[in-house]
């Protein structure tokens, strides 16, 4: 059989079996024993077995339940009210004033949870209600929620960034690191467009008539914001200055968080086995799809279709830009209708080889890539923030894409950004070899 | 019988929960244990024995472990958009097979899992860390969780046929 044949007929047989509600996980490991039935004479079986315990016991893989854990147990505890309190009265002086809530509670938020989901539910929980009451434009108000949640996906700790490491071999802390000038410049982007949308619309911003809170009151506030601030940073900084692997963070943040929300009283049984069966379930679930990916990778590699992809591509005779500018379109169709994690997974199985064909730095791809998994968050029908935002509000999951249109394409101008200026993404880890 | 199954995934969940917990420990241990060493006040270099290593175990046994306890809880990831507007008949026929695949997937890694268990405890394969372990003891700990899952996966079969009616659990993601 022809390669090409071949190669739609796996395509088909893996959108067939997802559209048919099979799992991610085994939907990979279907297609990819398919693949090496029809390209090779390796044996399946004990080839699955041995990537299953080749891929699920990795050093690197064991931040992935911690930081999970870290999220859950910070989002149980107190955090989402403390931040709404704490960042209030700073953000007041800045025109949209509290919309900004929204973009900096994402951000912080991002910066402790891995996942974009539990970002703009933890948020949002106190936002929504709040600025609503306040008479703040509900499309903004939705808007900036959607699109700053998917922060969390970038700002490290990052899951996906874990897992497209793990999938890839790339140093997990690395691309940490990566992602926070990129990250940053994201919430940049947001409360940039946040104050150009206040000026011009000046009406629609409620100037809430509160007498401004005494100096030591704002201080207060803020006060309780800053064991988290302080975490962020050690967790970060430690990662970032060598002395920590994104697995010893990891470790140590969950017992700092644990402290924390033991000493703002938010601490109990209930709560941390709530927290663990949580994280357990959720890292269950990535670690499947992570062994099924594993396994379409070798099975891929036995058929020799990514070499194939990569040669044709080279064939082409695209330049870098043209094959990103294909690739992005492709992944926002895909992250219609598939999660994050699950598009990843599959780039890294089929498309690794044609990206380092094309001389693309792995790294700056994965920052790529998690910016464009961003965009997806947030597009009908399948945007996982949207779905968080409809059971938080009750308001219809097209209206909150309309509303999150522009920050869509503020993420759209950060894939051109980093595109034009990769240093954004790879000056910082760059330092960190010296 | 149902009490039984229902109890054997909670009790593989509640293992996974709990490695994940000891991961967390052995880490903090190890790093403050590198905190001791890097003070000076003492000159031994103290290091917990291929604690990478068990980290990794733990972490491969806990996430398989939580395959079932995962499944029944509708975590695991799937693609429901073209199911949910299917009509009924379609739908039940549709997730009877989707469950069939994954029961037949889970049953056949399990059986090659063994396999690959059998042949490191046949052939005495050791870990290459410090300490030494025999690779078949974490091994079988995937195994069991593949065979836990392969019941699991069986057990929603034959309960959607039995019902005829999907399960209950409404496929949430958590990403």
């Amino acid at each position: 059989m022809s390669d090409i044949v071949t190669i739609i007929l796996l395509f088909v047989t893996l959108l067939v079996l997802l559209g048919a509600g099979v799992w991610v996980a085994f939907s990979l490991m279907l297609t990819g024993a398919l693949g090496m039935l029809l390209l090779s004479n390796a044996p399946i079986g004990p080839i699955l077995a041995t990537t299953f315990w080749g891929h699920s016991t990795s050093w690197a893989l064991a931040a992935l339940p911690m930081f999970i854990l870290m999220g859950e147990i910070l989002l149980r505890s107190r955090l989402s009210q403390d931040m709404f309190t704490g960042l209030s009265p700073w953000l007041k002086r800045l025109p949209g004033r509290l919309l900004h809530v929204n973009i900096f509670g994402c951000a912080i938020f991002a910066a402790v949870s891995g996942s974009s989901a539990a970002t703009a539910a933890t948020i949002g929980k106190m936002s929504v209600p709040e600025l609503t009451e306040r008479g703040y434009p509900t499309n903004m108000v939705l808007g900036t929620l959607a699109g700053s949640a998917t922060l969390g996906l970038l700002i490290p700790p990052s899951i996906i960034l874990i897992v497209y490491g793990v999938a890839t071999e790339q140093s997990i802390a690395r691309l940490f690191v990566a992602g926070v000038l990129p990250g940053l410049m994201l919430v940049a982007l947001f409360a940039s467009y946040v104050i150009i949308y206040a000026l011009l619309n000046p009406s629609r911003i409620p100037q809430d008539d509160d007498d401004d809170m005494p100096f030591l009151d704002k201080l207060r506030a803020t006060g309780r914001l800053i064991p988290v601030l302080l975490l962020i940073a050690g967790v970060i900084g430690s990662i970032y200055i060598g002395i920590a692997s994104p697995t010893d963070a990891a470790a140590v943040g969950v017992v700092l968080s644990v402290l924390l929300s033991w000493a703002n009283k938010s601490l109990s049984w209930s709560m941390l086995r709530d927290s663990l069966m949580g994280a357990t379930v959720t890292s269950c679930m990535i670690a499947f799809i992570l062994v099924g990916a594993a396994f379409l990778s070798v099975s891929m590699g036995f058929t020799g279709i990514p070499r194939h992809l990569a040669a044709w591509i080279a064939d082409m005779g695209l330049s870098p830009y043209a094959l990103l500018a294909a690739l992005t379109v492709l992944f926002v169709v895909l992250g219609c209708f598939l999660d994050g994690i699950s598009v990843v997974v599959l780039t890294t199985s089929i498309i690794m080889p044609m990206i380092l064909e094309a001389g693309i730095d792995p790294l700056w791809f994965g920052i790529y890539l998690v910016i464009v998994v961003e965009m997806s968050q947030i597009t009908p029908p399948v945007g996982f923030n949207l779905f968080v935002i409809q059971g938080l509000t009750g308001i219809d999951i097209l209206r909150i894409a309309m509303a999150a249109l522009p920050f869509f394409l503020l993420l759209l101008l950060a894939v051109a950004l980093i595109t034009l200026f990769p240093g954004i993404a790879t000056y910082l880890p760059s330092l960190m070899d010296g | 019988m149902r009490k039984l199954l229902d109890g054997i995934y909670d009790v593989s969940g509640l293992i996974s929960a709990l490695l994940i917990a000891g991961i967390c420990l052995l880490v903090t241990t190890q790093v403050m244990l590198n905190l001791i060493t890097k003070t000076g006040l003492t000159d031994m270099n103290l290091t917990i024995p291929s604690y990478a290593d068990f980290a990794g175990y733990m972490l491969a046994a806990s996430s398989f472990l939580a395959l079932a306890y995962t499944l029944v809880r509708g975590g695991h990831i799937r693609v429901n958009l073209v199911l949910r507007v299917l009509p009924a008949k379609l739908r039940l026929a549709a997730e009877v097979v989707a469950h069939m695949l994954g029961a037949g997937v889970a049953g056949y890694a399990t059986f090659y899992m063994y396999r690959l268990t059998l042949e490191s405890y046949e052939f005495g394969d050791m870990s290459s860390g410090i300490v030494a372990i025999p690779l078949y003891i974490p091994q079988s700990t995937l195994l069991t969780g593949l065979v836990v899952l392969t019941v699991a996966m069986i057990d929603l079969t034959v309960q959607i046929i039995r019902s005829g009616e999907p399960v209950g659990v409404e496929q949430m993601n958590t990403e």
